[in-house]
Order: structure tokens, then C-alpha cells, then sequence
């Protein structure tokens, strides 16, 4: 079966995002007290570090629900910044599964591939 | 008695307002034009109720209890939810209920051995707002929002998700009232939400998926677009398509492809179909 099995569903930071991102004031502490927040929640050193660095290489193989990546980095960005910085973070990440992606587009489009702002 | 008299899938993905100018003209083209045939559709069945199947994407539920079918049984339904609807590019929409329908199936699904969890302030995001935009802009017809679990392992089967399609299907024909209702699944095609492959589709499959509906043959359908097949095609994404074998239980026949187009500037394979006969 594909990525999203590698899924820990008990993983404290996959409950961490669900309830940071629907509450305003977590938000807000997610940028200024990411560490407070972490600790509260009872994320291990390790989730915390890959969390902080905006690893989202780190962050898929310990188990974090795929979904939550982008909401990870929008959470960081802001939301409506949904496509830049998660391109940028995902060529890090994934190189070859996102250049291939980017070689695709170009050919399917027709045309160079566009800067996704 | 209530009549399902329309049914129809289409593609959700947040792209398709958040971000709809980033795809080429011609999918833009392609894909109103679908939305605009869909609209006929629908207003040519009058249908007092729409009854949606899409799924949650860990907005309603939080990991430690992933319900596999989710029912909305408020009197109206508000989204997008916040911090939604800057990435959806929507205004807050308010739609009717319909509580009532929406309360039978969540009964008459247990009496059948089915478990429906439900919500009477559901949430939402791309997977209702985005249909809801185009087919419903005005909110005018009421909705019956269906999530299902279909990210979170495990992921249901198709067959599991068209057994449940009819067990619905049978307990709407059931509803002791003169409702006309559409049907209409939400999600897919091929793409990998947040996985590796973000930003890829794959349009082998999509299109091979699209002819399985359009030669009209469920068991054939079954058979060959397994689970591992759909995960294959786009982790924990392309199985939105369960949404699609659920509504398949309703149809009979061939289904018209309105339109695809293989867009990963949108986020996803992205695709419409509407059936003209339903199951007997």
C-alpha cells in the first residue's frame, strides 16, 4: 500500500495539528510559543526538532498524516501561501518524485512550466 | 416515496477556487463548461434535496476516532470553516438541511448494520464547498452532507463503499416522503495530498477509470479498480473515488465523462461524470 500507511496513528503531534488548527489562539501561539505548545501536547524531542525545521521528509517517515504536511506549512506561511512554500519545502523533501511531477506538468500544459507563486 | 431522479461525480480539489487561474485556460475552459452541463443536469431534475458523498479529510474527526461514514444532520450548514476559506478562496455560504432525511439515514443505516456517526454542526472544506460552489452557488436546493473515511487506515474497499451505496440507496427509496434526490459523490481523481508525489497525477489511470464508468459494468468495475490499484495511483487521494462507488449503487449503465483534465496546477486529476439511468 502506498505513503499514507506509514500513518502513526498515535503519533501526539497528528493530534496536535487537528486541534491547533482549528482554534485561532493555538495558531497564534504556533508562531510565537511553537515549543510551549509542543510540550503541552506531548510531542517527543524528535517530532518537536522535525516540526521546528519544517522537515517534511522527517516529518512523513515518523508517521505524520500526509495530509497535515501542507497544513504544517500553512500553518507556518499562512494559509492562503498554500503552493510556493510547499513546492520549495517538497523539492527538498521528495526531489525526485517533485521534479518528475514538475517535467509532467510542463509536458501536459504544453508550455513551460509555470512558476507556481 | 422518495426518487433519486439525478446522479453525478466530480472532482474536489481546493484548486478549482483557490487557485483556478493557475491552471491552463483550456482546463479552465473544460471545467466550467462541465460545471455549466452539471448545473443543467441538476435543475432539470428539480430535486428537492441533494444527498453528498465526499470524505473527511481529518477536518471533523481527529485522528484517534475516524468514523468511516460521518452524516450532517443540522438545519443549515455553514463553510468554508475558518482558516479554510482564505486557501479556498470562498466566502462564508450558508445552505439548508434537510435533518430529516438526514436523520433516516443515520437510523435506518443502523437498522441495516451500518454504522453512520453524525453531526449536527458539520464542518467543511474543499470536499463540500468546492461542488457546493458550482452546482449549488445560490444554496437554494437543501444538502445532506455523507463524509467517509477514506485517508485514515483503514481504508474501506470499494465493494465495502458500493454495498453501502445500496444499503442507502434502499433506505432513501424508503423515506416516507415525496423527496426528489440527487445524488452526488465528490473527490478524486488521481493525486497524493501532502504524500511525495503532491504534486503528480496520474492520467493513465484516471482515464482508464473513466472508461471502466463509461462502459457501465459495476461488477467489472469492482473487480478490476481495486483498493491497492487506487493507492497506487496517488496515496491516500485517489481512494476519494470511494465516494464514486458509493453513487455507482445508484446508477445503472454507462455514465457521460463530461470532462478531465489531468491538472496538477489544480492539485489533482480532475474530472466530472453524470449518469442518465438508475439502478432498478
Amino acid at each position: 500500500m502506498g505513503n499514507v500507511e506509514r500513518c502513526d496513528k498515535t503519533l501526539a503531534l497528528n493530534e496536535m495539528i487537528f486541534y491547533v488548527r482549528g482554534d485561532a489562539r493555538l495558531r497564534e501561539r504556533w508562531k510565537t510559543d511553537l515549543e510551549g505548545l509542543a510540550c503541552e501536547f506531548g510531542l517527543s524531542p524528535a517530532e518537536y526538532e522535525a516540526l521546528r525545521d519544517q522537515d517534511i521528509r522527517r516529518l512523513n517517515d515518523m508517521g505524520v498524516h500526509q495530509y497535515y504536511l501542507p497544513q504544517i506549512l500553512r500553518l507556518f506561511h499562512g494559509a492562503s501561501a498554500n503552493s510556493h512554500p510547499a513546492l520549495e519545502a517538497y523539492k527538498r523533501a521528495f526531489p525526485e518524485e517533485t521534479a518528475q511531477a514538475m517535467a509532467l506538468q510542463a509536458q501536459l500544459e504544453g508550455r513551460q512550466t509555470r512558476e507556481l507563486r | 416515496m422518495a426518487e433519486v431522479v439525478c446522479a453525478m461525480a466530480m472532482t474536489h480539489s481546493p484548486g478549482l477556487t483557490g487557485w483556478f487561474s493557475r491552471a491552463s485556460e483550456e482546463y479552465q475552459t473544460l471545467a466550467l463548461r462541465a460545471f455549466d452541463e452539471m448545473r443543467q443536469r441538476l435543475a432539470a431534475a428539480q430535486p428537492d434535496v441533494i444527498v453528498g458523498f465526499s470524505n473527511d479529510h481529518l477536518l471533523n474527526w481527529p485522528i484517534n476516532n475516524t468514523p468511516e461514514y460521518t452524516v450532517g444532520i443540522g438545519e443549515e450548514h455553514v463553510g468554508p470553516a475558518d482558516w479554510y476559506d482564505e486557501w479556498l478562496a470562498l466566502d462564508k455560504y450558508r445552505i439548508p438541511g434537510h435533518p430529516a432525511i438526514a436523520r433516516h439515514i443515520v437510523n435506518e443505516g443502523a437498522r441495516r448494520r451500518i454504522a453512520f456517526s453524525y453531526l449536527r454542526r458539520m464542518q467543511f472544506d474543499d470536499g463540500f464547498s468546492v461542488p457546493m460552489h458550482y452546482l449549488n452557488p445560490e444554496g437554494r436546493i437543501p444538502l445532506v452532507p455523507v463524509s467517509m473515511n477514506c485517508t485514515v487506515p483503514p481504508i474501506p474497499t470499494p465493494e465495502r463503499a458500493y454495498q453501502v451505496g445500496g444499503a442507502i440507496r434502499d433506505l432513501l427509496r424508503a423515506y416516507p416522503g415525496p423527496e426528489r434526490i440527487a445524488v452526488i459523490a465528490t473527490g478524486g481523481l488521481s493525486h497524493e495530498p501532502g504524500g511525495p508525489r503532491y504534486f503528480w497525477v496520474d492520467e493513465e489511470f484516471d482515464r482508464w477509470f473513466l472508461d471502466l464508468l463509461k462502459r457501465g459494468d459495476h461488477q467489472a468495475l469492482l473487480r478490476e479498480c481495486t483498493l491497492e490499484r487506487m493507492e497506487a495511483a496517488g496515496s491516500g487521494g485517489t481512494a476519494e473515488l470511494l465516494a464514486w462507488a458509493l453513487v455507482l449503487a445508484f446508477t445503472a449503465g454507462p455514465a457521460d465523462v463530461l470532462a478531465y483534465m489531468p491538472a496538477i496546477a489544480w492539485r489533482s486529476g480532475t474530472g466530472m461524470v453524470a449518469w442518465n439511468d438508475f439502478a432498478a
